[in-house]
């Protein structure tokens, strides 16, 4: 019984410290989706009519962007909204 | 050592002419010569009188010769990337990929890439077989493009490598906070990004072939008796000392086509300036052209003897 006990505790902790992790790099973790949704728009944005490299050289990099385009199409859905995703994200009601 | 020469100039000032004449010139001195037209409408084969296709041919005993293929260029390097992407990619975001790369093959920018595609494989694969390869360019519009293709795209290259390495910085920072985020699953460092090493693989070869027109190439333009050709000379040294490529001679084409009174402009005063007679007969065997008054040419080429531009 103490033995289980101590094993809830435990994990109480754990989850606790997880959550902190995930806050502290929630953050972060926003800037890199948009610089990789900039990234991928840099590349792509001459199909849509954006400024863009020549490109071939976007043929040459398309290869290996198949998460860069998935934050890509992601991000599009978020677009509507892009001031209710920032405040969400500071937590803002 | 330069030893790729390039014949630039206005369409129709008589580029296949001298470049193939200068060609088989300096391959009649002893040297292995691989004569290459990069002009979309090839004929570089009408003037040697033979047949060529993409790969060398011989024409002379030490002079090979070929028409680079544009086209198979821009369908092999969609086919590759086509081939790769479907390696890379799960199913489903694969599906249709026939149809845009069909309308690819249109995208602006990629004939300058193809031509770009067909010297690299000859400065790899051809040349260590010759000791030179003199290429005659296609008109003025493309030529300029095509060189400055690897200057434009080092630009943009250079900045979506700041870019990469501030993403892979982050996704670094982010693993080390919280190694259980789905950031984990994607690449974190340099050497395991594929998109950081392709980035750096394409800046190599442009600036690979970046130094080979600026540093490894004799840059020849070409000009008639007539000021529309100059003109379009003097853009073309304008443009080309912005990419940082200087002409090495000026070559006047067709002299005596013209009675009226004709002087170089003083642009290109300080180049050396070579001079091949207008055939009034025309040029109608392989043999016509060794008569046009190449061997000036060659011998300033092969630094024997230096014309001064009067």
């Amino acid at each position: 019984m103490p033995k289980r006990f101590g094993r809830i505790i435990k994990n109480i902790f754990k989850t606790f410290a997880q959550v902190n992790r995930e806050k502290a790099t929630g953050m972060l973790d926003f800037e890199l989706k948009e610089l990789e949704n900039i990234f991928a728009l840099l590349i792509l944005g001459g199909f849509v009519g954006l400024p863009s490299p020549p490109s071939p050289i976007a043929i040459e990099l398309l290869p290996y962007m198949e998460r860069e385009l998935i934050v890509l199409l992601s991000r599009s859905d978020l677009s509507h909204d892009p001031l209710g995703v920032l405040a969400s994200m500071l937590e803002i009601d | 050592m330069r030893d790729n020469i390039f014949f630039l100039g206005k369409g129709g000032v008589g580029k296949t002419t001298v470049s193939s004449a200068f060609a088989m010139a300096l391959a009649r001195r002893g040297s292995r010569v691989l004569a290459v037209s990069l002009d979309p409408a090839h004929n570089l084969g009408d003037a040697l009188q033979t047949k060529l296709n993409g790969e060398p041919k011989k024409v002379e005993p030490m002079l090979d010769a070929l028409e680079v293929d544009l086209a198979y260029w821009v369908d092999r390097y969609l086919e590759d990337s086509k081939e790769e992407l479907k390696a890379n990619y799960s199913y489903n975001s694969a599906l249709n990929l026939d149809s845009f790369f069909g309308i690819l093959k249109y995208s602006p920018g990629t004939e300058e890439y193809a031509v770009l595609w067909a010297i690299e494989d000859i400065r790899r694969r051809l040349a260590p077989q010759y000791d030179f390869v003199v290429f005659d360019t296609p008109p003025t519009a493309l030529t300029l493009r095509f060189l400055s293709m690897p200057a434009i795209s080092g630009l943009w290259v250079a900045e979506l490598t700041k870019l990469r390495e501030r993403i892979l910085r982050d996704r670094q920072t982010i693993v080390r906070l919280n190694p259980q985020s789905p950031v984990a699953e994607s690449c974190v460092d340099k050497e395991d990004d594929k998109v950081y090493g392709k980035l750096k693989n394409i800046r190599t070869r442009l600036t690979s072939l970046q130094d080979l027109f600026a540093k490894r190439s004799y840059m020849s333009i070409i000009v008639n008796p007539d000021e529309l050709s100059v003109s379009e000379a003097i853009r073309i040294k304008d443009e080309l000392s912005q990419l940082g490529i200087m002409l090495s001679a000026v070559c006047l084409n067709k002299k005596g086509l013209s009675r009226a009174e004709w002087t170089l402009s003083p642009e290109f005063g300080q180049l050396p300036l070579l001079i091949c007679d207008f055939a009034p007969n025309g040029i109608s065997t392989r043999e016509d052209l060794v008569h046009i008054g190449i061997e000036p040419f060659i011998d300033l080429f092969l630094g024997k003897r230096y014309v001064k531009n009067e």
